[in-house]
């Protein structure tokens, strides 16, 4: 069945969310096409209360913004949601996105102006016995845990200390499962100071130069053999140890969806700090498809307030290419894009500003 | 990169690895592969990877027998330690018209003549190897068990590896741009990354091969078609043979992990180099193997996505010489070269290395120079 719309926001998470809510009350006819059976994304699962300013919801927790997006966006008349729907591609030669409604019902949808925020997915690692029930991605425990109320085990070693990570980590301890210890590849902590010293006082170890090497088990997980590493990341040979465990919780990052953005022929780069392949792009989130936005994970990894905000911009600037906007629009998009700086100032954001460097390009499309 | 050589081969899908394979072999120096892109990132790695030997011509029937006789121990000849995964699982080509079944009886008497137990079915009997077709319309059925497939990634790959052992150069996102002749003979290439000076060129370009021709002043009537393939998620096992339909002009098989890859020509493609998937393919594909393989209406697509045959004016390839003193071509397959590649490569070098030829008939039946005497070749057993 076709359908036509003005804007297509693909994906209901922070970022698809915040973009629909740019476009609240400008008389576009919005759809967004949500792969899950709600709306919010990752939010769902966060249950700690973010930082920053009061425009970025500080001190609420994730799950309840993610309520609060999705009531503004579902009261609105112009927006159409879509939950259970898959965008399985772009056709170029059609132009149209192929949606797939409860692995049923096939839509063709037409649209003047896309915004992809399709998020990221999970990355994993390589190693003897990573298929063993017991092995889940960190997402697949937040999911578990925090969503559906089901602990994932008993007895748990996590793999990263990224914030995700720590955060969840946190969230075993105080869901009453013993969390071992945190291992990382690398020579240092990777996330926050202020979630990693609370993981500590908490009594959990980190181990850094240290990862996984086998995952031993008959029917599933029983034990890790642990190594160390050096410098150049190779095994230190006779460092091997066995720790018995029921459940390996990998949270060794993300990588960027970016699948549909390739089908569009926007032009990508492979950029490390960013989780991945990402589509160059504009300071309005417009791709070198000038039909095609992005905001959130799928334009780099980073988190749920900096998706907002990148969803935000994309909604108002998608608005004003359609000749749809606020007199302030202009001005929105300037304070979204300062609020963004704000967050990748300091040494924390360095790494988001390198790689954010290698795909920003100046002209406006 | 070096920039001296003997032969200069464009092309790094499965015709030009085999090619200097074969050169190699046979005590020829100084081979250089060059590749625009990766190994098999053309019509090689997007094929069906069907290998059949029910064709309907004595030159078809040559190049199909001899190459899968190759297929059969190629994987020991090259020591790949891999598995290229070459299986008979067999053709199985039904007829829906009376002058297919025509057909047909006129290729099985040939097919038989060459030694090919190849059998005939009633629909009654189509069944026993296809229990899933439906059965409408169906008046007979070919079906030969020694037909097959194989993974063209790795055969590519084998090939690659044993010429790297044995000294060929497979220089790998390096473009031909030009062609040096003079008089009328090969004198250098011009690449991306330099200049190689060298004696002979062979253009196994695929669905390059025209723009390959042209910096060589040699005109060559092939062009580029799109051909779209799809593959379902891995099912329980229905049926074992590739089932090709000429009445509807699609292929599909069940490869050995449970998906299914399928393909389906459309008369309205235009000529022209094109990669892109549509949804009308999507759509005609799911329509028409539904009709005739009922259940796979079950299975879900993972994927889809096309490749371009480097079709020749009479469907048939072109192997062989040029006007350019050492200019070859080895193009035009049509949808085929995969399954001949062997024979290809084989026959190719035999002719730069002045051995007889295995089929000296080419010479004169799959030239270039055909197309301007007006002797264009004929297979009536073509998708």
């Amino acid at each position: 069945m076709r359908i036509d719309c003005d804007v297509l926001i693909i994906g209901g998470g922070p970022a698809g969310l915040c973009a629909a809510r740019s476009l609240l009350g400008t008389g576009l006819n919005v759809l967004i096409l949500e792969r899950d059976p709600f709306l919010g994304g990752q939010l769902l699962k966060q249950t700690h209360m973010f930082f920053g300013s009061k425009e970025q919801y500080a001190g609420t927790r994730g799950f309840e913004i993610g309520q609060i997006l999705t009531r503004e966006v579902q009261a609105s008349p112009n927006v159409t949601v879509m939950l259970e729907t898959v965008a399985s591609g772009y056709y170029p030669e059609e132009n149209f996105i192929l949606a797939l409604e409860k692995e049923k019902k096939l839509y063709q949808i037409y649209f003047k102006k896309v915004i992809v925020a399709t998020g990221a997915s999970e990355k994993s690692l390589l190693f003897e016995g990573n298929d063993l029930p017991g092995i889940y991605g960190a997402g697949a425990v937040q999911t578990l845990m925090n969503m559906y109320g089901v602990m994932p085990g008993q007895d748990i070693i996590m793999i990263g200390s990224g914030n995700i990570g720590l955060i969840v980590s946190y969230q075993l301890l105080q869901a009453g499962v013993k969390v071992k210890a945190i291992l990382e590849a690398a020579p240092t902590v990777g996330g926050y100071f202020v979630h990693a010293a609370k993981v500590r006082r908490m009594g959990i170890p980190i181990f850094t130069q240290t990862t996984v090497k086998r995952a031993l088990g008959q029917n599933a997980l029983e034990a890790v053999e642990i190594v160390n590493l050096d410098s150049k990341w190779q095994y230190v040979a006779g460092t091997e140890r066995k720790w018995s465990c029921d459940t390996l919780c990998l949270a060794v990052g993300l990588s960027p969806m970016s699948e549909l953005l390739w089908q569009f022929q926007c032009e990508m780069r492979y950029v490390s700090e960013l989780g991945g392949y990402v589509a160059k792009r504009n300071a309005i989130m417009q791709t070198t498809h000038p039909d095609v936005y992005i905001a959130g994970d799928v334009s780099g990894v980073e988190e749920a307030s900096s998706a907002m905000l990148e969803g935000t911009i994309a909604g108002f600037a998608a608005a004003k290419a359609l000749h749809k906007m606020l007199d302030s629009v202009d001005q929105v998009i300037q304070n979204s894009q300062k609020f963004l700086d704000e967050m990748h100032r300091g040494p924390i954001g360095e790494k988001i500003r390198n790689g954010l460097a290698k795909v920003e390009v100046d002209v406006c499309l | 990169m070096k920039n001296k050589a003997s032969v200069v081969i464009v092309g790094g899908g499965i015709t030009g690895v085999a090619i200097a394979y074969e050169l190699i072999k046979r005590g020829v120096k100084d081979i250089i592969v060059l590749e625009k892109n990766t190994l098999s990132s053309g019509a090689t790695g997007r094929c069906g990877a069907g290998v059949r030997q029910q064709w309907g011509t004595e030159m078809n029937l040559k190049l199909s027998i001899g190459s899968v006789k190759r297929f059969e121990t190629l994987q020991e000849e090259l020591e790949y330690p891999h598995d290229i995964e070459f299986s008979q699982t067999g053709y199985f080509m039904p007829a829906y018209t009376e002058k297919q079944v025509e057909q047909f009886k006129k290729n099985i008497t040939l097919q038989r003549k060459f030694g090919l137990h190849v059998e005939w079915l009633e629909p009654s009997d189509c069944r026993k190897v296809v229990p899933i077709i439906d059965l409408k319309g169906l008046m007979a059925a070919t079906y030969y068990d020694k037909d097959g497939h194989l993974n063209p990634f790795h055969t590519t790959q084998a090939y690659a590896m044993a010429c790297r052992r044995k000294g060929v150069d497979i220089e790998l996102f390096t473009e031909l741009i030009g062609i040096k002749t003079e008089h009328d003979s090969i004198k250098a290439a011009i690449t991306s990354k330099g200049v190689i000076e060298c004696d002979s060129i062979v253009n196994a370009a695929g669905g390059w091969s025209q723009i390959v021709g042209n910096m060589a002043g040699v005109s060559i009537p092939t062009y580029s078609e799109r051909h779209q393939i799809l593959i379902t998620e891995p099912i329980e096992p229905l049926f074992r043979p590739m089932v090709m339909s000429f009445y509807h002009n699609f292929y599909t098989q069940q490869e050995p992990n449970g998906a299914i890859i399928m393909g389906i020509g459309d008369p309205n493609e235009p000529k022209e180099i094109n990669v892109d998937s549509t949804y009308l393919f999507l759509q005609k594909m799911a329509s028409v193997v539904t009709t005739v393989l009922p259940p796979l209406k079950h299975a879900r697509v993972v994927r889809q996505w096309a490749g371009m045959y480097n079709m020749s004016p009479d469907k048939t390839p072109i192997i062989g010489k040029t006007q350019i003193k050492g200019f070859y071509l080895a193009c035009g397959f049509s949808g085929h070269g995969f399954m001949i590649s062997p024979m290809t490569s084989t026959l190719i070098a035999q002719m730069m290395t002045n051995e007889p030829l295995a089929i000296p008939e080419i010479e004169t039946k799959l030239d270039l120079g055909r197309f301007e005497r007006g002797e264009l070749f004929v297979e009536p057993s073509v998708v």
